[in-house]
């Protein structure tokens, strides 16, 4: 006997015993359910279907309702749909997984670390080099410079030293780099101009260009590649590759034109008149004041090394050279000065190693090659006494934190010293040099959307930053433009709903036992690199790229932490649905390990959402009933008898598996 | 003496042995002196053990708070002073015994108790009419559910009379009191196991169930003893047979989860299944035990069911309010003189009952708490309230199945509601996922305000959540679990927003909130304080270390000036 009813207004023709769910559907209105499950009888325990009955006002789940002839229900009113979040950020409030590898969260590009990891330790590096390049349009000198965030937040570190991911990359790219080319759609007729070809403008213009625009890029040097060849020293990216790197862009149809600079020879009213949508990526190229007396003595870190980039490293000798600053800049001037066959080279810094914020990596190497170091020591005066230049210089004690949560030096009277020099530099920072055409704000940056079709990202919005940070600045940026020049909505396909386990400082090594629970102990291969001889006298490439044999060893250490439901967790799409936050709700989670005693099934408990469908697959489908639900409240748990593990009498059917909404009970890699 | 003992009863119901009644028996039966009868409750928790003395001039007198000493034997046995008790008036002049008209005045083993009493008139009237005259009856009684849904029990009875055609009909007596505090349904299987048996076969003739269940929960031995005492006279005076149809009754012993006393989980329990709920419809009359029409009725329920059917429907319902028949059972306890077990004509206030009947200070009352931790409170200005199942829940509050706990001026209100919602979180099936983690997250969230964390923001969240988690949850239990927190939020915002915003806890009873002062002005400095401290908190010149203390509030007992004193944390 078939009923009429009513939904969101709709009348819909229920057939005899049919739920609400089943006849919505039936008549394309989708509604959400985690326990649902065709192959047995309701369970009601998600309640993420909820629907409004009008008469009564009462919240029914439509997965197990039958509607009575006449009735009317909603189930798209903003009162269902806050009842469904809620029930979302209720389950996700007690879900323990990662969703996400935290590699891959990590990236300020989000590229897919987990996934180009996978396919470089099988061995696939184009496969790999595409998922890469979805994210990060330069991996030939990301894969040489970045400061690896991905690393630094590898699980890995619980027990010793990280993957080296980077390499994954970096091998890709120098394999496939320069024979793999994109389809570049037809152009779609619109026109955007970017000003800057460094590592944002160039990445802009890369998805823009996948988008089917056409892109022009406008640089003041007389070549591209910003802070990629002027900044950072040929030793660490040799500027052959990069030259290869950079004719991919243009072999794609991307021109660039030099020696145009904006505010100079290039008008921002002509540009704005001439394209769709202008792109600005000026980068920091304004280097900080050492603000002490005699600056006019002291060469400026990125002058430096720009002018040694400028005479393809054929530069003078810089003599006793000391380098005033702790960061990477400072280290990349040690090290060339180093290599232009400086003797005496020394690194002043106002705070101790501790607090240096170079890469831990580029320090180790420095002090390799003969790098001397003084900390705690401030500069106040540089003098010119005849040919030599004399540097004053205050001791310096760690005080109070400051807002960087740094210890603050602090000055101790009466320490002044002076130490004698050939060249003093100063690599204290550097900041956005905006022409007057472009409003900066207090800071020197510019905003990201500067109104009237005119955008900004890279170091010039963000301030001095890393390689990566400006291709995931471009790229957004890009999007952005697509959508204002299009007027179409970009969709990234991202789900942005991440349950962490949390950082791996606060785990421990049982908490690390995953899908692949196979995964190598052994310890992280090392980078292998040119002599120190080379190193002191040549500007060669220091590391070299790891092998594929090498690659495909150091894969097998990988622990593939991401959620192995990631593409088909049915909370994590309906929270998607529902704009959910895993942070709305908080509260105790269940600390619970994987059970990964069956041959093929493990099951991973913190991700269970309870809803039974397992138990009743077991049992209704498969008629074996090896799975229930244990305790109560928060702790309940599914279970099987007497937590012995699933017996014998399991057919490894694995239709518990496949019935799972979530990734709770999930198979094995072998 | 003018007058001789006939005989003496000894309550021996579990709150009797529980207070030493077993030796006051014993020691009696030593004296062997007259005829000694065990009872059931009597019904005054406080004056346990206790005693009825009957004389043969049909007067008798209690005697309470018994020792087990020969002076109170004695006493008992001469007509002394010592230990003399009477039922104060207040109680006296508002209680109305019908359902518990024989607890404390039979042998409950004995099936000759109760007859003599009136027993089994009801069953043999009701025999004597056709069983839909029956149902009828009960519909006319006006008896609604007592174990706390307040349905209609004679519609319930005709939904499974209905059923005609069914193979079997199954009756179920819902005997799994979860509620913490409540003890109605347990001191009346104890006391007189054979007038909700009674009301059971009544029910069974009139449905024509023939298998009939008491989902008794384990905790209540005493209760199930007497029950499987009482079924076995049943079957040995063949009263299972009603009029030819013979019934089974079986008593199945519950592990005690709190869910279980929800209709649904109680069938899956009884069929040997977790104990947890299913969505209605089907209702359990129309599918419920193995699929059988099931009819589930409270202990209380069934133990109205022979007076209807001895007196009739017009006389049951002479007592009440409009829609609310009869009498109701309540386990009156918290902060009041005299708790115990009382029964009241339904209209009677919440003034009568708290301070008439329990005696507590109408100026330390702050509230009271009924239908336990799935119910609200109401607080002392709204006392005027007559009770019954529509006035409660028009104030927020619920008629339940009889918990009533009296709450003093000087209990913080958000603790108490924490203190239920800690209960319901951790019996939560774990089913639904409003009431699992719902739950769970108010217990935090409520915990956090009591240690002084909570933001402002708390309060809006707490109260959106608790109402969803009402809208959204699968049974009763989630579907009232809120209730305790709802309830408190609506009559006592302010002490809520005095722990967050002000960080106090105006009864002084929030551990981190509050601290512990000592007045050297009062101080004789005889060191008793410190000598009693168990974590050294209290230095040799009387300061207490506010870090190391626990509140455990020892020197504060101990001290004989009164010198300490616990104050708001944030007072200088």
């Amino acid at each position: 006997m078939s009923v009429e009813f009513k939904i969101d207004g709709k009348t819909i023709v229920a057939n005899d015993g049919e739920t609400i769910l089943l006849a919505a559907a039936r008549n394309g209105i989708s509604i959400p359910s985690l326990c649902y499950n065709q192959k047995i009888s309701h369970t009601t325990s998600c309640f993420v279907c909820v629907v409004k009955d009008v008469k009564t006002g009462r919240f029914l789940p439509s997965c197990s309702s039958i509607p009575a002839p006449g009735q009317e229900v909603e189930s798209s009113t903003a009162e269902v749909r806050d009842m469904r979040q809620t029930s979302l950020n209720l389950l996700l409030s007690e879900h323990v997984g990662d969703c996400e590898a935290p590699c891959t969260l990590a990236c300020p590009a989000h590229a897919k670390v987990e996934e180009y990891v996978r396919e470089g330790k099988k061995g696939n590096f184009l496969e790999s080099l595409k998922i890469i390049k979805q994210r990060i349009p330069m991996p030939m000198s990301v894969g040489r410079v970045c400061p690896r965030f991905c690393e630094k937040d590898c699980r890995k570190n619980v027990t010793g030293e990280p993957l080296a991911i980077n390499d994954f990359k970096r091998l890709a790219a120098d394999l496939y780099y320069e024979t793999y080319m994109e389809d570049i759609p037809a152009s779609i007729g619109k026109k955007v101009a970017v000003v800057g070809a460094g590592p944002a403008g160039l990445s802009c213009a890369y998805y823009l260009r996948l988008k089917g625009v056409d892109v022009t890029v406008f640089e003041a040097m007389p070549k591209a590649g910003g802070m990629i060849r002027y900044g950072i020293p040929e030793y660490r990216m040799p500027k052959t590759l990069l030259d290869k790197e950079i004719k991919h862009f243009t072999d794609m149809g991307i021109e660039i034109k030099y020696g145009m600079k904006l505010g100079d020879n290039l008008s921002l009213d002509e540009l704005k008149k001439e394209f769709d949508a202008v792109a600005i990526t000026i980068g920091c190229w304004k280097p900080s004041s050492m603000r002490c007396e005699g600056e006019e003595f002291v060469t400026q870190g990125i002058d430096f090394l720009r002018e040694v980039s400028l005479h393809d490293t054929k530069y003078i000798n810089p003599g006793k050279t000391i380098v005033v600053g702790g960061g990477n800049t400072a280290m990349d001037c040690v090290r060339t000065s180093v290599r232009l066959g400086s003797k005496d080279v020394t690194c002043f810094y106002r705070r101790t190693e501790a607090e240096m914020p170079a890469e831990k990596l580029e320090i180790h190497e420095a002090k390799e090659e003969g790098v001397k170091f003084q900390f705690l020591v401030a500069p106040v005066k540089v003098e010119k006494r005849g040919e030599k230049l004399v540097l004053t210089c205050q001791r310096m004690e760690l005080g109070e934190a400051d807002a960087s949560g740094r210890r603050k030096p602090v000055v101790i009277p009466g320490s002044d010293f002076e130490t004698e020099a050939d060249t003093i530099i100063g690599a204290i920072g550097q900041k956005t040099n905006a022409p007057a055409c472009l409003e900066a704000d207090k800071f020197g940056n510019l905003a990201a959307n500067l109104g009237d079709n005119v955008f900004a990202a890279g170091d010039c919005n963000t301030g001095a930053a890393t390689v990566v940070e400006a291709l995931a600045g471009g790229r957004t940026m890009a999007n952005s433009i697509f959508e204002a020049v299009t007027g179409e909505k970009v969709d990234d396909n991202e789900n942005p709903i991440y349950v962490s386990r949390g950082h791996w400082r606060h785990l421990a090594k049982d908490d690390l036992v995953y899908v692949n629970s196979a995964c190598s102990e052994a310890p992280r291969t090392k980078q292998s690199l040119i002599s120190i001889e080379e190193r002191t006298s040549t500007f060669k490439e220091v590391a070299a790229t790891f092998t594929e044999e090498q690659i495909k060893e150091e894969g097998k250490r990988c622990i593939e932490c991401s959620c192995s439901a990631k593409g088909d967790c049915m909370l994590r799409n309906h929270a998607k649905d529902y704009d959910c936050d895993v942070d709305a709700i908080k509260g105790e989670k269940l600390k619970v390990a994987y059970d990964n005693r069956h041959s093929v099934i493990i099951q991973d408990r913190g991700k269970c959402i309870k809803c039974g469908t397992c138990v009743k697959i077991c049992k209704e489908v498969v008629n074996n009933n090896l799975l229930s639900a244990k305790k109560r409240g928060l702790y309940t748990y599914i279970g099987t008898a007497f937590d012995k593990g699933f017996p014998e009498s399991c057919k490894d059917c694995l239709e518990c598996v496949k019935a799972c909404p979530v990734g709770a009970l999930t198979i094995k890699k072998m | 003496m003018s007058k001789n003992i006939l005989k003496i009863r000894v309550g021996m119901a579990s709150c009797g042995i529980a207070a030493g009644a077993t030796k006051i028996l014993e020691m009696l039966q030593a004296k062997n002196a007259c005829v000694i009868e065990e009872t059931g409750c009597i019904g005054h928790c406080y004056a346990e053990p206790m005693v009825e003395v009957v004389y043969d001039d049909n007067s008798s007198q209690y005697y309470a708070n018994l020792k087990a000493e020969d002076k109170y034997i004695d006493s008992i046995l001469s007509g002394g002073d010592l230990g003399k008790f009477d039922i104060h008036e207040g109680r006296k002049s508002k209680e109305l015994l019908r359902v518990l008209r024989l607890a404390g005045k039979i042998d409950p083993k004995s099936f000759e108790d109760y007859c003599a009493n009136g027993g089994y008139v009801a069953l043999k009237n009701a025999l004597a009419m056709e069983p839909d005259a029956v149902v009828n009856e009960v519909k006319l009684s006006g008896l609604r559910g007592r174990g706390g849904g307040g349905f209609s029990t004679g519609m319930k009875w005709s939904f499974l009379a209905a059923k005609k055609n069914a193979e079997q009909k199954i009756l179920i007596c819902n005997a799994d009191e979860g509620d913490p505090g409540a003890f109605m349904d347990r001191s009346l299987m104890e006391s007189v196991p054979h007038q909700m048996l009674e009301g059971m076969l009544i029910a069974a003739y009139a449905t024509g169930a023939t298998k009939l269940f008491i989902y008794c929960r384990a905790e209540y031995p005493l209760a199930i003893k007497h029950l499987k005492i009482a079924i076995d006279q049943i079957y040995e005076h063949n009263l299972n047979n009603l009029n030819g149809r013979n019934v089974e009754i079986i008593i199945k012993e519950g592990a005690g989860a709190f869910v279980c006393g929800e209709e649904t989980a109680l069938i899956h329990s009884l069929e040997g299944k977790r104990g947890t709920p299913r969505f209605r419809p089907p209702f359990p009359t129309d599918s419920g035990y193995f699929g059988y029409p099931t009819m589930i009725n409270n202990v209380e329920t069934f133990g109205n069911v022979p007076i209807i059917l001895k007196d009739g429907a017009a006389a049951f319902a002479s007592v009440g309010t409009e829609n609310s028949k009869g009498t109701k059972l309540f386990a009156l306890a918290g902060d009041l003189k005299y708790p115990g077990l009382v029964e009241i004509p339904m209209g009677t206030t919440l003034a009568e009952i708290v301070f008439d009947i329990g005696g507590a200070d109408r100026n330390e009352v702050k509230a009271v708490q009924t239908g336990g931790p799935s119910g609200g409170c109401i607080p002392v200005e709204l006392f005027d309230t007559p009770v019954d199942y529509d006035s409660l829940k028009t104030l927020g509050a619920i008629m339940g199945s009889g918990g009533m706990i009296v709450i003093g001026k000087d209990r913080c209100m958000v603790e108490t509601a924490r203190y239920f919602l800690d209960f319901t979180h951790r019996e939560s099936c774990g089913k639904c996922t409003f009431c699992r983690v719902g739950t769970k997250r108010m217990f935090e969230i409520l915990t956090r305000i009591t240690e002084g964390k909570g933001t402002p923001e708390d309060l809006p969240f707490l109260k959106d959540l608790a109402l969803k988690i009402k809208k959204g949850s699968l049974c009763g239990l989630g579907q009232t679990a809120p209730n305790p927190v709802l309830a408190t939020m609506q009559y006592f915002m302010n002490e809520y927003e005095d722990h967050v915003i002000r960080k106090t806890c105006t009864a002084l009873k929030c551990k981190d909130l509050v601290k512990l002062q000592l007045d050297q002005s009062k101080c004789v400095k005889c060191r008793l304080c410190i000598k009693n401290c168990p974590v050294g908190a209290i230095s040799d010149d009387f300061v207490i270390d506010p870090e190391k203390c626990t509140k455990c509030n020892s020197c504060m007992d101990m001290c004989p000036k009164k010198a300490i004193s616990c104050v708001a944390k944030n007072e200088n």
